[in-house]
């Protein structure tokens, strides 16, 4: 089996001769074709754009004009992102389709002045929170390690297709794990950035003080990569950082002597819930970074039971509050099934609720940074377990899971997700998360890079008839 | 906030208000997951946080137009 592509194995193969951006984007839009009908990653392919975009490309290399790493490569945008040559559906018949119309967001217009080759959308959960519905008329994505298994949400599309090789790198966006999760359970990296670090304009909102948009890519440093496009202010989000951006690829090679990694046993580690095997990897990624000269510190971040909640309750009530002239009209069950009545119930909160949770998020980050003092990162499971079994969410049962993933959006934190194994059973993907203080994701990106550098966990695609298609 | 003795009726209200036409078995689904959901939110009012200012940020001045 061959090392499949990396976005740097692929921008160096530009640069050498030894590939053309037209034979990537072929390459990439031959794993569409035999793949997307079974896995849904994508609501819609633009191959003509996409061939278009890979020969100017080619001819400006050629020409001396090197816009960087991006410029060439298949890339995928999850649908929640406005382009200005494709709609935006949001993965729902409800959003309105003058709604981003003949216009880029922020990331787009970005990643495509960098040149990237932008070959569709990306399915998604519906606005971000809801789940496959065989109902209405878009793709159901699956897991492409198993196809009975989820492959997390809500950036779904974009995970299987990193995952697969139909693309090389992507965005999703991250309110409460929605980059992270497609990432552990698809078996790539992902990086959650500090809230603000990227503008959102153009961008659907599901949770305004917790929304992110994230690199997906293979590796860690293609996650910087992207990051070098993609970050940075624009004065159209309110809620853009002007915090100055940095070359997060500039340390990358660096290595771990020295830092030191908290590790907060309570909740993260020693949750009942919590998948052994999981437990495990996560433990083996601190044991070889320790290995490799990092210092462990064991730390105590407490009631990041309570965050998890704190996060899910102020995204429902931004969610809600977003949707509610929606929903209260005739259009109810134009949402999904799961959309509709996960994002409705937050009708069952009360305002002091929601204001609660800020009260307890302003605690938590007091907390948090109290912690970050004294370590350069966390290191803890990404999530409690490998992929679920594909089927409609029950939504009762979520109420009581662990997140590791909504804590960090509470807090606003960077964090990236890394695979650190598979599951002895089934074989799927295990994920373990590096999690740093605001704006430290060169720190993570250089991190991951080092356990990339010593595993190859993030090299393993899954096989293109894998099993679970009878259960599916 | 203790779960109300009559379930039913204070989810009816809730969702009633906010004008949500939900289905028998929505309805259902909503009821059963209230006294769990009640009781993860209550855990937010810890003694800890009793003398925290909210996490919202509010600025006189207008943001830049976005549209």
């Amino acid at each position: 089996m061959t090392t499949p592509r990396t976005i740097e194995s692929a921008a160096a193969a530009l640069r050498s001769g030894e590939a053309s951006s037209v034979e990537l984007t072929g390459e990439a839009l031959e794993r569409i074709a035999a793949l997307d009908e079974r896995l849904g990653a994508f609501i819609a392919v633009n191959e003509a754009g996409a061939l278009q975009q890979a020969a100017q490309a080619d001819a400006d290399l050629a020409a001396g004009v090197d816009r960087g790493p991006l410029q060439g490569i298949p890339f995928g945008l999850k649908d929640i992102l406005a382009t200005k040559d494709q709609p935006t559906t949001a993965n729902s018949l409800i959003l309105d389709p003058a709604w981003g119309e003949g216009y880029d967001s922020v990331v787009s217009e970005r990643v495509r002045e960098a040149g990237a080759v932008i070959m569709g959308k990306l399915v998604l959960s519906e606005f971000a929170l809801g789940a496959p519905d065989e109902e209405k008329p878009f793709p159901i994505p699956r897991n492409p390690w198993r196809l009975d298994r989820s492959p997390g949400g809500s950036s779904s599309g974009t995970g299987i297709a990193v995952s697969t090789g139909m693309v090389l790198g992507g965005l999703g966006t991250d309110t409460g794990g929605s980059v992270r999760f497609p990432a552990a359970y698809c078996g790539h990296s992902g990086l959650k950035v500090t809230y603000g670090r990227v503008p959102k304009w153009g961008c659907v909102p599901l949770g305004y003080t917790l929304d992110s948009i994230g690199p997906m890519a293979r590796s860690a440093h293609d996650c910087g990569a992207i990051l070098n496009v993609i970050a940075g202010h624009d004065p159209r989000d309110p809620t853009a950082s002007a915090e100055p951006t940095e070359d997060y690829l500039a340390g990358v090679e660096g290595g771990v002597a020295g830092l030191r990694m908290g590790v907060p046993r309570e909740y993260f580690f020693d949750h009942e819930e919590l998948d052994e095997e999981v437990r495990l990897a996560t433990e083996a990624v601190i044991d070889t970074l320790a290995g490799l000269g990092a210092e462990v510190v064991e730390v105590k971040l407490p009631h990041s039971d309570i965050a998890k909640e704190a996060n899910t309750l102020t995204m429902l009530c931004e969610a809600f509050a977003y949707h509610r002239m929606d929903m209260g009209s005739d259009r109810w069950t134009e949402y999904g099934k799961a959309a509709r009545i996960m994002i409705g119930r937050a009708a069952l909160y009360s305002a002091a609720d929601y204001i609660q949770a800020q009260r307890f998020r302003s605690w938590y980050a007091k907390q948090a940074a109290r912690v970050m003092a004294d370590v350069d990162v966390l290191v803890v499971p990404m999530t409690h377990e490998p992929a679920p079994a594909h089927k409609p969410p029950d939504i009762n049962r979520r109420l009581t899971m662990p997140s590791y993933a909504g804590p960090f959006n509470l807090l606003g934190y960077p964090a990236l997700a890394l695979p650190s194994g598979f599951s002895s059973e089934l074989g799927l993907p295990l994920s373990a998360q590096i999690v740093g203080a605001p704006f430290a994701e060169a720190l993570l990106v250089r991190m991951g890079r080092a356990w990339q550098q010593v595993t190859d966990w993030h090299l393993q695609a899954p096989p293109d008839d894998a099993p679970g298609g009878e259960e599916a | 906030m203790p779960v109300p003795d009559n379930v039913e009726a204070t989810v009816r209200a809730l969702v009633d208000a906010a004008g949500l036409p939900v289905s028998d078995e929505e309805f259902q689904s909503l009821v059963d997951g209230y006294p769990t959901l009640r009781e993860l939110v209550d855990k937010l009012y810890i003694e800890e946080v009793r003398y925290e200012e909210p996490a919202l940020i509010f600025t006189p001045v207008p943001p830049a137009k976005g549209e």
